[in-house]
Order: C-alpha cells, then structure tokens, then sequence
C-alpha cells in the first residue's frame, strides 16, 4: 500500500502523517511556552524573591518534564512506524534534541527560582543584583526569539540567536569584576550565590544558541549550521 | 532481516567507536589545557585550539551516520535509544571540548600573571577532577555501565567542592597577594569551564542511563504531575480533602 492510500477508506495515510508532524511542531511549541512561562517566573524570583514564584515553577517544571517525556515517546514512535526521511526524519530528529534543550531550560530557571530563600545574597550587592537583572531580560529576549524561529519556521530568527551576545558578554565580565571587588566576612556566599546564578542564565543562553543552530539545519539541511553549536 | 539487523549493529558499534575516539580527543584535551594555562606556554595554546576543529568535523561525521542508520536501517526500541543517545552525546561531547579551548584562550589573556601555589594546585586538581569523570563518563557509556552513569552526579560534588575552594582562593589572592582584577576575573572564569565539563559528564551519566534502562530523569517529573492529577481527581470525586487516594 502507497503512503498516500488507505485501507479503510478513511483520509489518505500522508495526510495523516502530514498532520501528525504539524501535531508535533505545535506541542513542541506549547512546551516552549511552557518554558518561556518558567523564565518569566525565575525573572521574578530573581526580582522579588517570591517564593510563591518559586513554588509554581516547581509544579510547573513537572509538567514540562511530562511533555518532553511525552514528546521523546511521540517521536520514537514515529520513527518506528513512519519511517521518516530527508526533511521528515529531520523535523523528528530536531524534535527530540530541541525538546531536550527546553528541558534543559527549564531546569536551570528552576534552579534559580530555587535561590529563592537565599534572595537577601542576590540583593546584598546592588550592583550585582542589577546585572542579574539585566543578564536575565536579554536571556529571555534570546529566548523568546528562539521560540518565535520555531513557530513561524523562519531561519533569518533562528540564526539572528546563533551569534555571540554582546551584551550578555559584557554583564558577565562586569558582574565578575564586581564579585571580586566585594570585600568582609559575607563576600565569599554572596559571590557564590550571584556566580550561581549568573552561570545558570549564561548556560540558558548556551542552549538558546544550541536551539537555533538545530532549527537553520532543520530548515537548511546544511549540517555546518550545528558546528555553531556552543563555543 | 537477520542480515540486515547484522548491518546495522555494525553501524551501531562503528558510531559507538567513533564517539569513543571523540571523547578521547576531548579526554587528553583536559590535562593539555591545564597544563598550557599553568606553564603559560603561547604555542601549546595555539595547538589547542586549532585541535578543536578536529573535535569539530568528527562531530559532524558521526551525526550524518547516525541520521543515515535511522533512514536507512529503522531501528526500534533498544536500538533507536542507543543511536538517539549517541547523537545527543556527541553534543555534550563537543562542547567539553569548546569548554578546554575556553581554558587555553583564557591561558593566553593572563600568560604573564604571577599565580600563587594555593591556585595552582586548586586549577590542577580542577583539570584531574574534570578529567576522571569525563574518563568516568565515557567508561560507563562504552561499557553499557548504568550504575557508574548514575553515581557520576554523586562523583560531580568533589568537583563542585573544589571549584568553591578555588573561588575563595581568587578572593584570597586578590586581598592578600594583590593579585590584579583582571587575571582574577580570567581565572574565575577558567574555574568555570573545568565545572561545566563535570556538568557535561553528568549529562553523559544521564543519557547513558536512558540507553541502557529507558529511564530518564523527567520521568521523576513526569510521575509526579500523574499523581498530583490523580490526587486531584480523587479529591473531586470523593471530596477528600487530603486529596490521597487510598
């Protein structure tokens, strides 16, 4: 039997197939938002230090955990039974390690949300805590454009994400220096709190970078694209 | 079909080879970066980071084979994990391997900074501690060994232990030794590195553990909301308030 014929008379079998790889892209796109809704409440950890913040990331990194679970199984299945090649087999690919890279995401969020009780070290050096802020608006600014290269497909996004940023660079070299000038007894916890926390958003950046080089070689099919996965 | 199931275990222990070799390269990579930074040596530097383009194309190399054996061979179940899991392991691998080259660009920007023995031993214990569990990691992954994978998070803390000491130490410097804020700020970064590779080990831990047994650590995740949406459940059809199904 052809792909495109069914036996029960019922819609061909690659529409059907069509319409679960659509499927797919849409859900992966929910766990982005999902992940996107973590980075905004990590952003308010950091802020505020709710810990009610805190507590709802938590509840809500379970349910990420369940869909990226939930998509790896989807997408082994279809492997299985589709047997899916050239741009097919890539989005499925793609699936698995982008879905794989939002987890990720999201553990680091939760681990910052997690610093929650320790918000008063965060805060102890205002300008620390100000760089915090400002490494985790462009965290999620990379982020957010990352997701939105998923969901309309464009390339131009998913490689605006690839190169270095900048800024990023700048508020890590500045909060290290800032961390090596603090002085007393409280200097070495709050410098590993802020280090901590700093390295956890840099890391997120790491793998906004990782998702936009999977997303131009899943639009490409150029594999060179992934040798510009993290530096 | 048994012909074909041989093929594509030859495929199998050709990309597992292959992935060996990579983690090999990034296995010696790890002392050679230790020991640029700490002999300042210009030219090892260079040599380093003209390596990773090595590390680079074999990486590419074993991706395309894996994407060619899941077109062409279908593997399932056991077998699709195994070249899953290799494709996600030549990531953490690779990017071990940018994480040293960090270490030997990091070496080149404070070549003339004057290091006290209390760093230096910390930066070397760092590079040895790195090493061992990437070693560990790759161990468990050749060997199929899901009990090793699972204790290279326990083995992470030393790392972990060693990294803070060595924060404290820059700060000790800085204070006491008048070491300058800019080879301060270079080392907490190198110190960095050589804790992310630990981190990259335990992600090759994990993966390996999915290989061997399906589990992965979301599932924890996953279980949980089942029992919460149950609990929740239970609580709407019995008005239980404690919510615990009996």
């Amino acid at each position: 039997m052809s792909p495109a014929d069914s036996a029960d008379g019922g819609p061909p079998a690659r529409a059907l197939y069509s319409d679960e790889l659509e499927q797919l892209r849409l859900q992966v796109e929910l766990m982005g938002v999902r992940v996107d809704e973590n980075l905004e409440r990590m952003r308010d950890v950091l802020v505020t230090g709710s810990s009610a913040a805190a507590e709802a990331a938590l509840a809500a990194d379970d349910e990420i955990d369940a869909m990226m679970v939930s998509l790896t199984e989807r997408c082994y299945l279809m492997l299985a039974r589709e047997a899916p090649v050239a741009s097919d087999l890539r989005l499925v690919v793609s699936v698995v390690r982008i879905t794989g890279e939002f987890e990720r995401i999201g553990d680091l969020a939760l681990r910052v949300a997690k610093m929650a009780p320790d918000h008063h070290l965060l805060t102890a050096d205002a300008r620390c805590h100000d760089v915090l802020v400002v490494m985790a608006d462009d965290t999620l600014d990379r982020y957010r454009t990352a997701l939105r290269a998923w969901a309309t497909q464009d390339v131009e996004l998913a490689t605006s994400v690839t190169r270095p940023s900048c800024s990023l660079e700048l508020s890590q070299e500045q909060l290290t220096e800032r961390v090596l000038r603090l002085e007393g007894d409280g200097a070495v916890p709050i410098a590993l709190r802020v280090t901590t926390a700093a390295k956890s958003l840099d890391r997120i950046a790491d793998h906004t970078v990782v998702l936009g080089a999977r997303m131009r070689y899943l639009l490409t099919g150029d594999p060179r694209h992934l040798a510009a996965e993290v530096r | 079909m048994p012909e074909r199931h041989s093929t594509f275990h030859q495929d199998l222990d050709r990309i597992r080879a292959e992935i060996v070799r990579l983690a090999a390269m990034v296995t010696e990579l790890i002392p050679r970066s230790t020991e640029v930074l700490l002999t300042a040596d210009l030219g090892a530097a260079q040599a380093v980071i003209e390596d990773d383009d090595h590390l680079d194309v074999l990486s590419l190399e074993i991706e395309e084979h894996c994407y060619q054996v899941l077109a062409l061979q279908q593997p399932v179940a056991s077998d699709l994990r195994s070249i899953i899991t290799a494709m996600k392991l030549v990531g953490e691998i690779e990017r071990s391997g940018d994480l040293m080259v960090n270490v030997a660009k990091a070496a080149r920007r404070i070549y003339d900074a004057e290091l006290d023995p209390k760093l230096r031993g910390l930066i070397e214990r760092m590079g040895e501690e790195a090493a061992r569990l990437f070693k560990l990691a790759i161990d468990a992954y050749a060997e199929g060994n899901a009990g090793l994978a699972a204790a290279l998070d326990d083995l992470d803390d030393r790392l972990d232990e060693i990294h803070a000491d060595f924060i404290q130490a820059i700060f000790e410097a800085r204070h006491g030794d008048g070491l300058e804020l800019q080879p301060a700020v270079q080392l907490a970064l190198i110190g960095r590195y050589y804790e992310r590779v630990g981190d990259h080990a335990v992600n090759i831990g994990n993966r390996v553990q999915y290989m061997v047994t399906g589990w992965l650590p979301e599932h924890a995740g996953a279980a949980r909301l089942e029992a919460r949406a149950k609990q929740a459940e239970h609580a709407l059809h019995f008005g239980d308030e404690s919510g615990a199904p009996q």
